[in-house]
């Protein structure tokens, strides 16, 4: 039997997602250029590019390489500090009706509490996400996120600074994911998301030399689903937190597994590139999927898996 | 205004060794695309290769609908969107990307610089440049290695411009390179002069080290305006992923989106390698 229209509301932390679709951090850019292709008031969530303290220049080029089924990427995290995303890139964001998250990137602990301190009671600004994981620049980031004393670490200077929700996203490259979600939990992350790109790189045979000027980068796209897919499963096992799960979902079906593997929410990523209307054409494609299958609410589906 | 739209090819066609033509019936595209904006082409109906290609607007006709991009085959994208055939449906992102400025005096001279293959959007430009400005005033030199890798010849002469072709190899029109024919021209027209008269502005497109050259010559010959349209690898074409950047000039040197602050800037904004 059909349902007309099956409940989608999720809740992220304190967030209330109006639908479980959100995008990853670093495939939308800041929203501006995304609102030509449709209303962003549609979107669960809106997660920013990583946002640090002092304005980073990114990578040297080039910064991407397309690779079978995914692309690696080497962006560095260009973006011009958290003060300006404030003034310049946020007051376009507040005209939507849509919870703002914002990806926070440092180079050192203090760095990371000092964005989250700047955002903190900012009108517009509904959550940080905590990057302890990309892989593409010397200091920070993934330097914690390696291991679960240096995750907890950046989780509790972030924590005390700020009263907004917490997620905390988690690296693939690591040996035991599980052990790490625990840590950022255990100091104070009120969510997770899983996972950031799979650290790769790309050779071109004929020049003998690496195809992205950082010589690795980070996987994403399709590639990679499978290896999400399993790790979001495994971590949901383990802790009781949301979870966003993302990692090369390029349609509804894709984004359906990841609620099925124990995802409360999902982000779309590089699928952003491939076809810029993924997002919502996701968010149409759950409901479709729960009204074919008679489910009311998106939520019954969590983790159901067996 | 830009979108994902569904597009039917109309017509493919080989119009060089190597060369081909594909045009599509996309009305939107087709009526606000400007001269130097680009269009995403999904090339593949699977994930590999998983990313869109960009290609330069070649033609437009706004009045039945179709808009044209031409390319040599290079790869993969180029391949297969050269494989697909009239009547295949393909999704297009677009029109994409800073246009060229047609702005300037209505005395200006206009002179148009093409390298190879970037000779592709400067067909638009030059139809564009005739209908604002007249044809009197606009020059096209076009540059190729070798004879049969001049492209659109017919396409700018049939504007009845000015039009003069060199080949690397000399096995067409001037032997040499085409940057040589551009200085010879601004010497022509008798600059750099004291009062930087008359106003002459160069548009060019074509391989990085031809346009470096372009931007050196334009500067010492105090030209008014040097744009120039860069090609870069893209990952998402519409200014989110910042994998396509560029170097530009600055207080602090930094880094400019291809796809978005591009394809068209001043030449002078840009750090040549």
């Amino acid at each position: 039997m059909g349902i007309a229209a099956p409940r989608l509301a999720v809740r992220i932390g304190r967030i209330e997602l109006k639908n479980p679709v959100t995008v990853a951090s670093g495939t939308f850019g800041f929203g501006q250029e995304m609102a030509d292709f449709y209303d962003l008031s549609r979107l669960g969530a809106i997660v920013v590019k990583g946002t640090s303290l002092e304005p980073w220049p990114g990578n040297d080029y080039p910064r991407t390489v397309e690779t079978p089924s995914g692309m690696l990427n080497a962006i560095g995290l260009q973006n011009d500090g958290v003060d300006s995303f404030i003034k310049e890139k946020l007051p376009f964001l507040r005209r939507y009706d849509v919870p703002v998250i914002v990806n926070v990137v440092g180079r050192t602990i203090g760095e990371y509490a000092e964005v989250a301190s700047r955002l903190d009671g900012v009108d517009g600004v509904a959550g940080l996400e905590i990057n302890v994981s990309c892989p593409n620049i010397r200091e920070g980031c993934l330097a914690f996120g390696a291991n679960p004393s240096g995750t907890a670490e950046v989780v509790r200077a972030v924590r005390k600074r700020t009263g907004l929700t917490l997620i905390t996203k988690l690296s693939p490259n690591v040996g035991d994911i599980v052990e790490i979600a625990r840590a950022a939990v255990d100091a104070g992350s009120d969510a997770l998301s899983l996972i950031n790109t799979l650290l790769g790189t790309a050779i071109d045979p004929w020049t003998r030399t690496f195809r992205l000027a950082n010589r690795t980068g980070g996987l994403s796209g399709p590639a990679i689903k499978p290896v999400a897919l399993r790790m979001v499963w495994e971590v949901a096992q383990a802790v009781d937190v949301p979870i966003i799960g993302m990692g090369g979902i390029m349609n509804a079906l894709d984004a359906v597994e990841f609620l099925l593997a124990g995802a409360n929410a999902v982000a779309v990523g590089t699928a952003n590139f491939v076809n810029p209307r993924a997002a919502v054409e996701i968010i149409d494609g759950i409901a479709e999927y729960l009204a074919k299958m008679g489910i009311a609410d998106v939520n019954e589906i969590v983790g159901s898996v067996s | 205004m830009k979108g994902v739209y569904d597009c039917e090819i109309v017509d493919r066609s080989e119009v060089a060794p190597g060369v081909v033509r594909t045009v599509f019936k996309g009305p939107a595209i087709a009526r606000e695309a400007q001269p130097g904006q680009f269009v995403n082409i999904r090339v593949s109906k699977t994930t590999d290769p998983l990313l869109r290609r960009p290609f330069s607007v070649h033609a437009v006709y706004p009045d039945e609908g179709l808009f044209s991009v031409l390319y040599v085959l290079r790869g993969r994208g180029t391949a297969l969107l050269a494989e697909m055939q009239s009547g295949e449906r393909v999704s297009v992102v677009g029109p994409l990307g800073r246009p060229f400025d047609l702005g300037g005096s209505p005395d200006a001279r206009h002179i148009i610089v093409a390298g190879g293959c970037g000779a592709a959007p400067l067909h638009f430009l030059c139809d564009a440049l005739c209908r604002k400005w007249g044809c009197g005033g606009v020059t096209v030199l076009s540059g190729a290695q070798r004879r049969d890798a001049v492209i659109c010849e017919a396409e700018f002469r049939s504007h009845g411009v000015d039009v003069a072709v060199s080949t690397d190899d000399g096995s067409y029109g001037y032997h040499g390179l085409v940057t040589q024919l551009l200085e010879e021209r601004l010497r022509e027209l008798g600059l750099p002069s004291a009062d930087a008269r008359p106003e002459v502005r160069v548009y060019s497109c074509g391989p990085n080290p031809m346009l470096k050259e372009i931007a050196r010559i334009c500067r010492q010959a105090g030209v008014a305006s040097c744009q120039v349209s860069l090609e870069n690898f893209m990952a998402c074409g519409i200014g989110v992923c910042m994998g396509c950047v560029q170097k530009v000039r600055g207080e602090h040197a930094r880094f400019k989106r291809v796809c978005t602050d591009g394809p068209v800037f001043e030449a002078e904004e840009i750090v040549w390698e």
